[in-house]
């Protein structure tokens, strides 16, 4: 008989044999009750809104999308896809609280703060204006908010850099992502710096908007996929016609570009996937492989403890990122055990999540604080907010601390 | 104890569960005696299809009449066991387009609603249709489910004050001359024999009818069928689906609650074999490899398990030969056809057709013991139809959603009595199906659950992607604990719970099945500890 | 990705064995798709409670030596007697040294008791879990059964029907707070690692502990659902100390707290020697060279593949995709490693669900150094461990723990023979 030999069904959800292992490490479930758990939300929920839509629970958005579910299914079911696929097809498709809308729209906000960034990062860390945003927003006022750079990193790389970097034999492309382009632009200056160091140019995209991670948790579906459709138009003219690699340095932007436009919403990348990458995984390839190699002048011991964030878990690429920390002189790499901070992208942010998000952080931050470490490394940007908002450490990207003890 | 009835039932299937309503609402004081539990033969073993009739509108018109008729009716009586999907007879290259204007117009002369439609507009409608489809017919078909048919009429049976023995199972017909008086039964739970007497003793044994006619010396003569069908593990198809050809094996895939299913498969069976029905790995493929052309994605779509039921066909009186089979309703009244006064029995029809022949059959035990009433049952909605929908699920409204609109499938409008006041309750046993803690006491107290099978039936614990590995030990617990003297028997109880469930799967246990049964077998029989006793005493 | 050795597998087998390894200095990867069946652990670990034909063995050592005749192909009969009894020693060490306190005796099997109160024979159990050496025996007369309201995962009723029959006298306890009820909101997830965390905090175990001094009076012990302690070494102490009673743990259904810490425990440990564990990711295809296996590629680390000089197949059976049955034939897919089994499926089962089951015993076929047969040879360098073998029932002859173990580091010996 030929059929039924493919004898996994391919309808991902049945092949969940209902283990329970993915309740034990849902870091949701754990602190909020009203969240179904990821076997409810998932494979169990799919299989009976398959029967009736109206079987959709809105509880689903407690789901902050971590896939840790994933990662922990002995089955291989894709939990984490089915729950965010099931909020987009039965979940309300006009999300547009004030709130939402700010928190998702981060490359909008962005755009429109860092101009005026130290009247913007003034105004934010006041207590009435977080008062003020907590009742009318909804955005909790424990919450410290990211600074807003005085400067885009896009405008810095055009005035400063863009002519230097043609000057390099060969070349990347780089998706630096809403973080280092408003709040962060020292982290893409220090990509530059390293992988110059390398002989390698970085060019940037003819066109980057924000990967759309915070619009799909946000429920903005059709902003996402827009946005993603403009990314990937614009991946493929890199990557495609100009035959570079494409990395990045945010382990969620790259989940994102690889794994949840196909998953979510609905947009092949097939012939782009293989070469979009985390930066610190290419470095690892480079050097690894002796194409490349880095010298450093700093090395002064510096304890470093690696916070592995839940789309890095996912995606399985910790490793390189600790490796390469492993690889600079005198840095002692100690690797935090693998969980999530509570941050969950703007998931934290919301004064509704406020309790919960700390409330599933406090094992990780109670491990940093006994690490004995000097400072945390992680490749995430929330969960570096997350990090320094709840711990006494400070969170750099590795990266950073690479570039930092460059010769 | 009173043992007197105007009538005994014998078969607690749809159809004598049927005339237990009818009974009882045109005053006749009914006892219904049931071998197992109710909905255990083939009221329980077959599509759970609500017929509109199509099917049978080419071959044999009073059946197409009869099905749409009960169609409407049941529509309004039962409207918590019916959903209202509508079905599709798609023609595929194979069966090539002639067959579809026959059929469409011996459908409209039985009065069955019946459209051509666009072959895209039936893949719109519904995208698991094979997708080489070259003509579609829209009819009223739908989907019934049996156990929930069965069980309110039976809630309103003895709401009306009929008597159910389930477990009681009847022994010999006592008989007075020529004349059936009374039974002598025994009742398996408490292990005593019983009398009971009444004016006329219905025979609503269904394949077993044959077996119980003969207890009173009467030639029944039927052909047990047996139909093989194969549940999926999620709704493939939301319309019910059909070949546009002659009626033949595994033509009819069925969307019922969360599941699909396809059958049947139809080989005669002795008679002495219709306890013992097994699934076949023959049956198996020809279901599977018919179904992927009803719908691809059979072929690659979990399997839940496999059964069979046995049709109750039965041999023309006028034909001694035994060839001819009538499917329609038989109702014999063994006063003129052998002599024997006291003495009834129907048979033959479907589960379509429970209430029609629940009907005929109370017709003649009325006409038979001088009662004038007429019969209501076509107008007066079951318990669970009595209210709609929206209005319960709004009641409900503080309960969780998937667990309310669970309830409120399987019970309708009875869900408002499943208690739901402290959290524990709303806790759930088996969270495939969403059956809660209060769902299953409610179970236990109202609806005459003696085991875990019997819960299966009322409440479909354990029906689920799982199949009882979570939710049997679960549920075996809480009646253990409703119960402790009999915490032995209720361990004894999910052992046979299991062998039930591992006999569905054993047949298709391939793929995630068998890794399911893998994981079943380390949690019961490895931390558990569980063995099958009844095994180790017989060695 | 170079490693000395790459593990496909990170459950009992794979962890023992990487585990093994990485003490001998090896440089070792475990890549894993999800978590392991050591999370339904019943708190014990089986090496040999049955023989084949059902006879229950007393002495697992001498059980394992008999095996040698009556099944050849069982696992242990194939690594030989004398080294099972050796690698038995090995294994309890191993737990040990990554702080599962286990205790047991190879030599003499114990009864360890399950959450329906049944007695099961068993070789290692974990401590404070009860066990006894004589099945119709328990350590008590009167004994409260204590349970947290509204977990069905455990059953008070079931065991003390079994107690009883041991002439024990059973009395109820039960546990509620304000805490649980919270967990409680939610219909699913009053299971049993949620209330274990709730239990970790505590003011709620100090409330457990009130509670439980209440429920010992008038008994000589108390039996307790495995809840407590799921990120804490020292719950169940801290209980004895305030109660002043014996208290017992009983495992639970899953998700099982003991599995979940041995699991966690078993990690620390590979992870504390330098070892490399890659979860939630799978093996997608493997390059080999004559009869060398050379690289692994998997889906998360796509054109970076996993080189090694030795390669372990400790993938499980059916449960965990190590074995997939189609409608006609079982499959290894990982290699497409050659695989014993019964070509007939009607001939994979009985249709009763306790019988002992032909497909249970089905798995990959290897050499006497447990080396994977594909088509007929034996690959130099890819090793089976675990459940994934054939020839053994490993719940009817309750010997899955041990077989996962034992083979596990026979192939770690057989490793570190090569390289040295």
């Amino acid at each position: 008989m030929n059929i039924q030999q493919n004898s996994v069904s391919e309808n991902n959800f049945e092949q969940c044999i209902k283990c329970t292992i993915c309740t034990v490490y849902c870091p949701v479930a754990a602190a909020n009750p009203d969240y179904p758990g990821p076997k409810q939300a998932g494979p169990d929920g799919e299989r009976l809104r398959l029967k009736r839509p109206d079987f959709f629970d809105s509880a689903l958005k407690y789901c902050m999308n971590c896939k840790r579910c994933e990662v922990s299914c002995p089955s291989n079911v894709r939990i984490g896809d089915i729950i965010q696929a099931a909020r987009i097809k039965y979940g309300p498709q006009h999300n547009t609280s004030l709130r939402n809308f700010v928190l998702a729209n981060t490359d909008l906000v962005g755009t429109l703060a860092t101009p005026f960034a130290p009247i913007v990062n003034t105004t934010v860390a006041l207590k009435p204006v977080r008062f003020v945003m907590d009742k009318v927003m909804a955005i909790d006022h424990r919450r410290i908010f990211p600074k807003y750079a005085h400067g885009t990193f896009t405008s810095w790389y055009r005035k400063h850099a863009a002519a230097a970097q043609e000057a390099f034999p060969k070349q990347v492309a780089y998706f630096h992502g809403c973080y280092v382009n408003y709040n962060n632009p020292q982290l893409g200056k220090d990509l530059l710096r390293i992988m110059n160091a390398l002989g390698y140019g970085v060019q940037l995209l003819d066109k980057e908007k924000c990967c759309g991670v915070a619009l799909i948790s946000n429920g903005l579906y059709k902003q996402a996929r827009r946005q993603a459709e403009t990314n990937l138009r614009s991946i493929r003219t890199s990557v495609k016609g100009r035959d570079l690699d494409l990395i990045t340095t945010s382990s969620t932007c790259t989940f994102t570009l690889r794994d949840e436009y196909p998953h979510l919403l609905g947009l092949e990348n097939g012939d782009v996937r293989d070469r979009i990458e985390l930066a610190t995984r290419y470095l690892y390839r480079l050097i690894r492989s002796g194409e490349a190699q880095l010298k450093f002048k700093d090395t002064t011991p510096l304890r470093v403890a690696y916070h592995t964030p839940c789309h890095m878990e996912k995606m399985g690429w910790g490793y390189y990122s600790i490796e390469l920390l492993r690889m600079i002189p005198g840095v002692e790499v100690t690797v935090l055990d693998s969980q999530c901070c509570g941050i969950g992208g703007t998931y934290g942010f919301k004064k509704e999540n406020y309790e919960v998000s700390q409330a599933i952080g406090a094992p990780l931050f109670r491990q940093i604080e006994e690490s004995g470490a000097d400072l945390v490394a992680t490749d995430c940007e929330t969960c570096k907010w997350q990090i320094e908002m709840s711990t006494s450490k400070p969170c750099e990207h590795p990266l950073h601390i690479l570039a930092s003890r460059l010769a | 104890m009173n043992n007197t009835y105007d009538v005994i039932i014998i078969g607690g299937g749809a159809t004598g569960a049927g005339i237990a309503r009818d009974c009882s609402l045109r005053g006749v004081r009914a006892l219904l005696l049931e071998r197992s539990d109710i909905s255990t033969g083939a009221t329980g073993r077959n599509h759970g299809l609500l017929h509109s009739g199509a099917r049978y509108a080419v071959t044999d018109h009073e059946s197409a009449e009869e099905c749409i008729r009960e169609n409407m009716i049941l529509r309004k009586i039962a409207a918590h066991c019916v959903e209202e999907t509508d079905g599709l007879f798609i023609s595929l290259p194979e069966d090539g387009l002639e067959y579809q204007s026959v059929f469409v117009n011996a459908c409209r002369r039985a009065g069955i609603r019946a459209d051509i439609i666009d072959p895209r507009e039936a893949l719109r409608l519904e995208p698991s249709a094979n997708p080489a489809l070259i003509g579609a017919v829209r009819v009223p078909d739908g989907a019934v489910d049996p156990f929930r048919l069965t069980s309110s009429n039976v809630l309103d049976a003895r709401a009306h004050g009929a008597e159910i023995r389930t477990y009681t199972e009847v022994m010999e017909l006592l008989r007075e001359q020529d004349r059936i008086v009374g039974v002598r039964a025994y009742d398996h739970r408490n292990r005593c024999e019983l009398k009971f007497y009444a004016q006329v003793v219905v025979n609503a044994g269904g394949i077993w009818g044959h077996g119980i006619a003969a207890k009173a010396g009467i030639t029944v003569n039927m052909l047990p069928a047996k139909g093989a069908l194969l549940i999926f593990g999620h709704r493939v198809n939301n319309l019910v689906l059909n070949r546009c050809r002659k009626p033949a094996d595994a033509d009819i895939l069925v969307p019922g609650d969360t599941i699909s299913l396809i059958g049947t498969t139809s080989s005669k069976v002795p008679y002495d074999q219709i306890d013992n029905m097994i699934i076949t790995p023959d049956e198996v493929d020809l279901l599977l490899r018919e179904g992927e052309k009803l719908a691809p994605s059979l072929a690659t779509t979990r399997i839940l398990r496999a059964y069979a039921g046995v049709r109750p066909l039965v041999a023309s009186d006028d034909d001694p030969s035994g060839r001819t089979v009538s499917r329609g309703i038989v109702l014999l009244d063994h006063a003129t056809r052998d002599g024997m006064e006291g003495f009834i029995t129907i048979t033959g029809g479907k589960l379509m057709t429970y209430r029609l022949m629940a009907e005929w059959a109370t017709d003649l035990v009325c006409k038979k013991i001088g009662n004038p009433e007429r019969c209501r049952t076509a107008e007066i909605p079951l318990p669970g139809s009595t209210e709609d929908r929206r209005e319960v699920d709004r009641k409900l409204r503080n309960k969780p959603v998937a667990q309310r609109r669970s309830s409120i499938s399987r019970h309708g409008d009875q869900a408002v009595k499943i208690d739901s006041r402290t959290s524990i309750q709303n806790s759930l046993v088996c969270e495939c199906e969403e059956v809660s803690i209060g769902e299953v006491e409610y179970a236990l107290e109202n609806l005459a659950v003696n085991n875990l099978v019997d819960l299966r039936r009322r409440t479909r614990i354990g029906m689920g992607t799982c199949q009882g590995e979570l939710c049997a030990c679960r549920a075996a617990g809480l009646m253990g604990h409703r119960d402790p003297v009999c915490a032995r028997k209720a361990k004894a109880d999910l052992v046979s719970f299991l062998n039930e469930r591992w006999k569905g799967m054993a047949p298709i246990a391939w793929g995630d099945t068998l890794r399911e049964s893998e994981y079943m077998t380390w949690v019961y029989e490895s931390v558990c500890g569980l063995s099958d006793e009844a095994k180790t005493a017989s060695k | 990705m170079r490693f000395d050795t790459v593990i496909i597998g990170g459950g009992l087998a794979g962890m023992a064995c990487g585990i093994r390894l990485a003490e001998a200095g090896q440089r070792c990867a475990i890549v894993s798709q999800g978590q392991s069946a050591i999370h339904f652990s019943s708190g014990s670990f089986d090496l040999l409670g049955r023989l084949p034909d059902g006879t229950p063995v007393t002495d697992p050592v001498a059980g394992i030596a008999a095996l040698a005749e009556s099944a050849p192909a069982h696992p242990y009969s194939v690594i030989g007697a004398e080294r099972c009894a050796r690698h038995a020693e090995t294994a309890a060490e191993l737990l040990r040294s990554a702080g599962i306190r286990v205790a047991g005796d190879s030599r003499r099997n114990h009864f360890r008791i399950t959450p329906m109160g049944k007695a099961k024979r068993t070789w290692l159990t974990i401590d404070g879990y009860l066990t006894t050496d004589d099945a119709d025996r328990l350590p008590f007369k009167t004994v409260c059964i204590v349970n947290v309201e509204g977990f069905l995962d455990f059953y008070p009723e079931f065991i003390a029907e079994e107690f009883r029959k041991r002439g024990v006298e059973c009395r109820f306890g039960s546990f509620n707070h304000p805490d649980l009820e919270q967990i409680r909101r939610n219909p699913s997830e009053m299971r049993s690692a949620n209330i274990a965390r709730v239990f970790d905090r505590d003011a709620d175990l100090e409330a457990l502990a009130a509670e439980l001094h209440r429920c010992s009076e008038g008994c000589d012990a108390l039996i307790l659902p495995a809840l407590i302690g799921i990120n804490r070494n020292d719950s169940l102490e801290l209980l004895r100390a305030r109660v002043g009673c014996p208290i017992h743990l009983l495992p639970t259904l899953p998700p099982s707290i003991p599995g979940i810490r041995a699991q966690q425990a078993l990690q620390h440990r590979f992870r504390a020697l330098g070892g490399e564990y890659f979860l939630g990711d799978s093996v997608l295809s493997a390059e080999t060279r004559g009869s060398r296996v050379e690289r692994i590629y998997t889906a998360n680390h796509g054109n970076i593949p996993f080189e090694a000089a030795h390669f372990v197949l400790a993938t499980g059976s059916f449960f965990s995709k190590g074995l997939l049955a189609t409608p006609d034939r079982i499959v290894e897919p990982v290699f497409g490693a050659d695989t014993e089994f019964v070509p007939s499926r009607s001939e994979w089962y009985t249709l009763r669900f306790f019988d002992r089951q032909a497909y249970q015993a089905f798995g990959v076929k290897t050499d006497p150094a447990l080396r994977v047969i594909k088509e007929g040879k034996a690959l130099d360098n890819l090793y089976c461990a675990g459940a994934g073998l054939a020839g053994f029932h490993p719940v009817q002859e309750e010997c899955g723990a041990g077989v996962s173990l034992l083979s596990a580091l026979h192939v770690a010996e057989t490793i570190l023979k090569i390289e040295n």
